[in-house]
């Protein structure tokens, strides 16, 4: 007799299908855990963009001190994250959307498909987007020249279906972050992310960047424009990363390129981002001031050594969301289209004040006028009292003070500064500004390890991508040869080959 | 006075020496009491001594039957009939499903051992005691301590993601052997496995079934050989009480070479970089590592009593084990008690017999190995300018800020904590409550007609609670503290009938069976919950109130219920019991493969022995040549619910906490067909000179195909995970069994056997379609992989970049540089396996000596690699006290370079991700195993006081005769597939020694 040996082989201590049924969590449920995973932990953040990108600096000699900080990959995990946590389970809500015939919840899962990818191929280029989820033996790599026009036509689409039910109800149990389900403050997003993709190819292709990103600003939905329309998903119970990271493993500390814009322009959300510390000797070249940063690519003896510097805030440990899009960061790319010229962008100095000031609001900080008016202070030198291996000469030389006679370029690199120090803790973005733009204008690493396994990366360069994972260098042998080939002649598969968006053109303008 | 007899032999017996079946016995020495001459008996078990006069006593003896005296008294012509003795390499063997059959009948290799040999040393678990003592199974013994799991495998490796470990079997039925976690490379602890329930004690004999053919009527769970257990049952006759005590001491027998004259600059690493200068004494500490460990004990008493009358008998027995590590602060406790009864009914045609064990362990911080919460990263590494001293008295600190102790250390890494701190601050239990019961009826239904039908239940609770306290290390422990709990049950429930019919028929003899069986296994089904490193609401408070909102009660991550049906059936047929042929066939439906079709699947054996010493006439020195050959098809079952898995809940979590629905992200395997194993064997008996030498040799090839394997989805697939049935693995090799008796006098005894095996793992193929495929990763600069074109468990480390020249390529720096990837240096896996046994006696002594090699393969450590990159080596001090470290390298310009600094060297080579080449060692070595040295007792007088009696120093794993590598390859850190003679912070190898004490009446 076999007829339990179906019900014996399953889990009861799983859920069927037919009991997600019930209130809709067969399509509904995922979507928590699709938007936590939009955002990485230590090895996809942390010693990532956040290390690169100078927020944050690690204490640890992780492997002897030679590991994706240095510039020599040990940890290449986003990938993974957004695959096997976003993409998997967004295919099967759409299908069982469609199924259900809750057609909306396929049009939501489309669009936390391209949050997720489109962080993802700003990590590696080409990705595996068109062809998902086919059976093919091997699944090809989509060129990035093709990949932004196809998000741009799905975000039409997109924004179609919203359109016409802006009144629709059914994500409100669904949804993780504070727009409580609402169409219209989704289709928000929408729009703010066809202006942060627009952005991107602003230089490798200027015309369709302003087709788009016109289109953004001028569709009747609107932009993120306030903090409360700011795009904040739950932790779901979990520690901000970087508590945790900070706090209970004592990984990673205030980054020693943000301590100095931070200190050097007098900003006053540097007690909201890090925790002061005591040992006076420690920040002796600002006695005033009591924070302590570790260098971009630190040379690290012992993890004591680095371990006193300044924490993130203790209010870190208690906040319960973290932040993927906000109202400054649109103003700055306002700011930004402005200087571009794009129809509908307004006056780059009202968007790049509005971007600071929605900021510091964000964050609970004060002072803001003092600093938008603060002509004089520069970002400062960079001291490590441990290890003088790891001290910097600032590079930029730029004040907060909006000054219309500037040139584009000065303007630009304000706009991108402040974008850049406002995006604490949501980082891939400053990385892509960053690659793209050239600004802020932070120090190379001071532990260079890029060598041939990887790429090597110059003594007067940053790493420009990571590169493809293992598993699919392994596994998907053919797809990779051709996807690096979509990269463009020279292109290899390492960290030293710039992406399609990223010209490697040092004027902006 | 023996040369007044010699000379007047006056009389002249005959006689015939027969077996219990009436079967003539050649062969036979028979000798005369006192005497050292005597005669053997011919093929047709005839013989004729002379003797002096009627006082005389004639001894007989031959292998596989109990030793029988005669007094001749005024007879003639005597009968003699000798009793077969199954504790011997005897004649009759019990086989699968409990089956007892004559051992030249058998179509397959097995080799049995007598309860009492593994008791000889007094281990506390009967796998352990195995090694050695039989051929071709390798035995890895967890390094945790009493109480610790185990890993025996025969024949090789066969499941690349299933177990490849021997089955168990007690009475005839399967028992669970569920195995708890085993430590990785970041921590953890050995969870026991279920074989420590059984009470050595207990065990009459053990049967091994080495190869597939042997088990086949197990079933898929037989595929990987059985070990059979037949317990001690209640005897027919007067009461009879045996008490066993054993007291045995373990203390350490190798600690790495450790260095305390050079200190650090600071920090954590007892180095003083290139161009500053040296931080040296001579007055630091230097006991506190010896010190910190402490001589293990262990006390065994056991009483059991049996006795019986023609229709009944009962056997019962209780046994204590008390124990302590050599590690501070580990115990284990364990009480068993079994019973066992039989009764036989209605004209002693039907027979009632029951069995039940009752076990309860508890085992408090067991050591564990990894980095993590691990008193052992923190004592070796210690830097070695500090006063050890102080923090070991000072282990914690009261903290002011939180009006509560912290531990007291001075290095924040993760893998370092105060030991002291570790011992007392983190309280780690397991116990095991075991209950293994069983009820048996066999009826008689006509005098060649039997049913039996059984039924067993067996079932353990386990608790695993691992307390971790509040301001420890920081990446490991949450603020407030860290519990890790488990609690489930391990239950099995199992249920055959089986009719047999034996019958002869003039030549020909016939034994069939046919059988069905039904056994459930639910495994793991219980909790667990894990904090981790998210904190508790309240400091060092270990309950369920008391855990964050956060953190989710999980059902076990590794629950499985599985269902599994079989009908079988076996024939054997002899022929003028020289000739025999054996077929068996076995049909199971698995639950696990529930909706794939394939869930019913049928698999066969043939084989046939022949006893040529039987057939043709052979020179006289040849007592026996038996040839066999042996053919079968196993399958495997497949894990649990791996066709079509459902949504769960939990991991990130929801919109409004935790519980989110994850939903399964694995390709539906509907196609899932079970692993398949071919096994062929052939085997040659032979026993010479009057059976005092004997041969068994067996040769045997196995295949294992439509393995199943688990595989990372491809990227763009929509899925993260499948399965697919691929693979080829082959595994050949042969087993060989040398037994002898070179002496054999009446007052002295020497028996000697020699068990070699050796194993040839293939991967010919994983999956032809990606020849990279992997099961296993790099673990942090060592990794133990497979792969198609390898061996099971291959070593990949990273070694030194070299130039054609074999030169080492240093950088500008002067540093050596490693090569670019990973390469192969050996395997884990011992080539040979060598076990030499000595049993002797001499009058009223006795002892037994156990050699045991293994040869071949690799064992790496890791511990050694921190230890030089930390500088606390001798290795890493003698290099300093040198100045330099030779070395044939070149620099990037081409200059050669023969010397470098200790420094620069040791901090390119070592710690877990560098140049692991040099931590690579030869895993051969060759011990004492066992030594054991007793003195028998003689009961004297009529009415003796006691039966039997004995005292033996005993002596387990007491020296090596060869060893390279820095620790002991068979004390393992994990019993699981990975991480195979590694180490990584492992508890060090350690000697045992005691005495046992044997009393019966």
């Amino acid at each position: 007799c076999t007829d339990n040996f179906i019900e014996t082989n399953q889990n009861p201590n799983q859920i069927s299908d037919e009991l997600l049924k019930q209130d809709f969590n067969l399509v509904g449920s995922p979507f928590s855990n699709m938007i936590f995973n939009l955002n990485g932990h230590q090895i996809e953040e942390d010693l990532c963009a956040d290390n690169w990108m100078g927020y944050m600096g690690t204490p640890t000699d992780f492997v002897g001190n030679v590991n994706n900080t240095t510039y020599y990959i040990r940890w290449n995990s986003f990938w993974g994250r957004e695959y096997g946590s976003v993409m998997s389970p967004a295919k099967q809500v759409i299908k069982l959307a469609q199924e259900n015939n809750l057609p909306l919840f396929a049009t939501w899962a489309k669009l936390i498909r391209i949050l997720a990818m489109t962080k993802l191929t700003a990590l590696h280029g080409p990705i595996i987007y068109s062809q998902y989820g086919t059976t093919a033996n091997s699944i090809p790599y989509d060129k990035e020249a093709d990949l932004y026009p196809l998000f741009f036509s799905q975000l039409d689409s997109i924004q179609t279906e919203f359109t016409a039910n802006k009144e629709y109800t059914g994500f409100k149990k669904f949804d993780p972050t504070k727009y409580n389900g609402s169409i219209p403050s989704w289709m928000k997003v929408v729009n703010s992310l066809r202006l942060r993709l627009a952005m991107r190819i602003s230089k490798v292709d200027p015309a369709m960047a302003k087709t788009q990103g016109e289109k953004a600003l001028s569709d009747p939905a609107g932009l993120i424009t306030t903090n409360a329309d700011n795009f904040v998903n739950s932790l779901n119970g979990n520690k901000i990363p970087v508590a945790q990271i900070c706090y209970e493993w004592d990984d990673t500390r205030m980054g020693a390129p943000l301590e100095s814009f931070l200190i050097g322009l007098k900003d006053g959300r540097i007690s909201k981002y890090f925790a002061p510390i005591s040992n006076a000797a420690l920040y002796a070249d600002h006695p005033s001031v009591p924070y302590k940063g570790i260098r971009n690519g630190a040379y690290i003896k012992a993890k004591a050594d680095h371990v006193p510097f300044s924490k993130v805030s203790e209010d870190f440990q208690t906040v319960q969301t973290r932040r993927n899009f906000t109202a400054a960061e649109v103003a700055f790319l306002k700011a930004e289209a402005g200087l571009r010229g794009w129809t509908g962008a307004g006056d780059p100095k009202t968007n790049y004040e509005e971007g600071i000031k929605l900021s510091f609001a964000d964050w609970g900080a004060g002072g803001v006028d003092a600093y938008l008016a603060d002509k004089t202070s520069k970002p400062i030198n960079y001291v490590d009292p441990i290890d003088a291996r790891n001290n910097f000469t600032a590079a930029s030389t730029i004040t907060v003070a909006w000054n219309e006679s500037d040139p584009n370029e000065m303007k630009l690199e304000k706009i991108i500064t402040q974008k850049y120090i406002n995006t604490f803790t949501n980082t891939v973005e400053a990385w892509v500004d960053f690659r793209r733009t050239g600004y802020p204008k932070i120090p190379g690493v001071a532990k260079n390890d890029s060598n041939g396994d990887w790429g090597a990366i110059p003594a007067d360069q940053w790493i420009k991508r990571m590169p493809f994972v293992t598993a699919e260098r392994t596994g998907n042998t053919d797809a990779i040869t051709d996807a690096v080939t979509k990269m463009g002649t020279g292109a290899k598969d390492d960290i030293a080959t710039r992406l399609w968006w990223d010209t490697g053109k040092a004027a902006n303008f | 006075n023996k040369k007044q007899i010699n000379s007047r032999l006056a009389q002249e017996i005959k006689g015939t020496v027969k077996n219990g079946k009436g079967s003539a016995i050649s062969g036979v020495n028979i000798v005369l009491k006192g005497a050292t001459v005597g005669t053997i008996t011919n093929a047709d078990g005839a013989f004729s001594i002379n003797v002096p006069d009627n006082n005389a006593v004639l001894v007989f003896s031959s292998i596989g039957y109990l030793r029988k005296e005669v007094a001749v008294g005024s007879q003639k012509t005597i009968e003699v009939v000798l009793v077969e003795d199954v504790n011997q390499l005897g004649e009759v063997v019990v086989t699968a499903l409990g089956i007892q059959r004559e051992k030249k009948a058998l179509t397959y290799a097995t080799q049995q051992i007598g309860g009492s040999e593994l008791r000889q040393a007094a281990n506390t678990n009967f796998v352990d005691a195995l090694n050695g003592k039989a051929a071709g199974i390798d035995i890895k013994v967890s390094s945790s301590g009493a109480g610790g799991s185990t890993r025996a495998v025969l024949r090789g490796n066969k499941s690349l993601q299933g177990s490849s470990e021997a089955l168990y079997v007690i009475d005839g039925i399967p028992m669970v052997n569920n195995k708890g976690a085993q430590p990785g490379s970041y921590g953890g602890t050995d969870g026991g496995d279920g074989l420590s329930a059984i009470n050595p004690a207990d065990i009459e004999s053990i049967s091994i079934l080495r190869g597939a053919n042997a088990s086949i009527l197990y079933g898929s769970q037989g595929a990987n050989g059985v070990i059979l257990i037949t317990t001690k049952k209640g005897k027919e006759g007067k009461l009879s009480v045996d008490f066993n005590s054993s007291a045995v001491l373990e203390k350490v027998s190798g600690l790495p070479d450790f260095q305390y004259r050079y200190g650090t600059v600071g920090g954590d690493y007892s180095w003083t970089p290139v161009g500053t200068p040296e931080v040296k004494s001579d007055n630091y500490q230097k006991d506190y590592i010896n010190d910190f460990f402490q001589t293990g004990s262990t006390f065994t008493n056991s009483v059991a009593i049996t006795g019986g009358n023609a229709n009944t008998n009962v056997y019962f027995s209780y046994a204590n084990i008390s124990s302590k590590g050599i590690m501070p602060t580990n115990t284990y406790g364990k009480n068993n008690f079994s019973f066992r009864q039989s009764t036989r009914l209605l004209n002693d045609r039907i027979t009632i017999s029951s069995g039940v064990i009752l076990s309860s362990e508890v085992s408090r911080n067991r050591p564990g190995a990894g980095y993590y919460n691990n008193p052992l990263t923190g004592l070796y590494l210690f830097a070695r300018d500090r006063d050890f001293t102080s923090y070991k008295n000072n282990y914690a600190v009261f903290n002011e800020a939180r009006n509560m102790d912290k531990m007291n250390w001075y290095s924040t890494e993760e893998k370092q904590n105060n030991p002291y701190w570790e011992l007392n601050r983190d309280p780690k239990r397991q116990s095991y409550k075991r209950l293994i019961a069983n009820v048996k009826l066999a009826y008689d239904i006509l005098e060649n007609l039997r049913f039996e039908v059984r039924a067993n239940i067996d079932y353990n609770n386990v608790l695993d609670d691992k307390r971790y306290a509040a301001s420890g290390n920081s990446v490991s422990v949450s603020p407030n503290g860290t519990w890790a709990y488990a609690r489930y049950t391990d239950q099995s429930v199992y249920t055959d009938g089986i009719l047999t019919y034996n019958k002869s028929l003039g030549d020909f003899s016939l034994n069939a069976l046919a059988g069905l069986s039904y056994q459930e296994n639910k495994y793991n089904d219980g909790m667990t919950v894990n904090n981790g490193t998210v904190s508790l609401q309240y400091p060092n408070v270990y309950t369920f109130a008391n855990m964050p909102y956060n953190v989710i009660f999980n059902s076990h991550p590794d629950y499985s219920n599985t269902i599994k049906q079989g009908a079988f059936a076996n024939l054997s047929l002899g022929f003028k019991d020289f000739l025999f042929l054996d077929l068996a066939g076995r049909n199971d439906w698995a639950s696990t493969l529930a909706l794939t079709g394939n869930q019913s699947y049928f698999y066969p054996s043939i084989g046939g022995s022949a006893v040529i010493s039987q057939i043709l006439d052979l020179p006289k020195a040849i007592s026996l040549l038996k040839v066999r050959a042996s053919f079968s098809q196993t399958a495997n079952e497949v894990p649990y619910n791996r066709v079509v898995p459902l949504s769960s809940i939990g991991g990130a979590g929801g919109p409004t906490g935790i519980g989110g629905i994850n939903r399964p992200t694995q390709v539906p395997f509907t196609n899932l067909k079970p692993e398949k194993i071919v096994a062929n064997e052939y085997g040659l008996e032979t026993k010479f000179f009057n059976n005092r030498l004997g041969l068994d040799f067996t040769y045997y090839n196995g295949v294992s195909t439509s393995q199943f394997l688990s595989l990372a989805a491809p990227s763009g697939s929509g899925y993260t995970t499948y399965y697919v049935n691929a693979g080829r693995i082959e595994n050949n090799g042969f087993e060989l069994t040398l037994n002898a008796e070179p002496f054999r006098t009446d007052y002295f005894r020497w028996n000697t056997t020699i068990n070699a095996s050796q194993n040839n793992n293939k991967i010919v193929e994983l999956i032809a379609s990606n020849p990279n495929y992997q099961v296993g990763a790099d673990t942090e600069g060592f990794a133990s992989l497979i792969k198609a074109g390898g061996s099971f468990n291959d070593v990949y480390v990273y070694k030194f970049a070299r130039n054609d020249a074999g030169q080492i390529i240093l950088d500008k720096n002067g540093v050596p540089t490693k090569e670019a990837t990973q390469t192969l240096v050996g395997n884990v896996n011992p080539k040979l396996l060598l076990g030499w046994t000595n049993n002797l006696s001499y009058r009223n002594f006795f002892a037994s000596v156990l050699v045991n090699g293994k040869f071949g393969g690799v064992a790496f450590s890791k511990t050694e690699a921190f230890l030089d990159s930390y500088g606390v080596s001798k290795r890493s001090a003698d290099a300093r006290d040198a100045g330099a470290v030779p070395i044939n390298a070149v620099t990037p310009e081409g200059a050669t370079v023969t010397s470098i600094a200790p420094y620069t060297y040791y901090s390119a080579v070592g710690d877990r991700n560098k140049i692991m080449e040099p931590y690579v060692f030869s895993r051969t070595n060759v011990r004492l195993g066992q030594l054991v040295i007793g003195y028998n007792f003689k009961s004297k007088g009529a009415n003796p006081v006691f039966k039997d009696a004995s005292i033996s120093f005993v002596g387990r794993n007491l020296f090596f005769f060869y060893k390279k590598a820095p620790f002991d390859p068979e004390q393992a850190m994990s019993t699981n597939n990975a991480l195979q003679s590694t180490d990584v912070f492992g508890l060090p190898s350690t000697r045992s020694y005691g005495l046992n004490l044997k009393f019966s009446f």
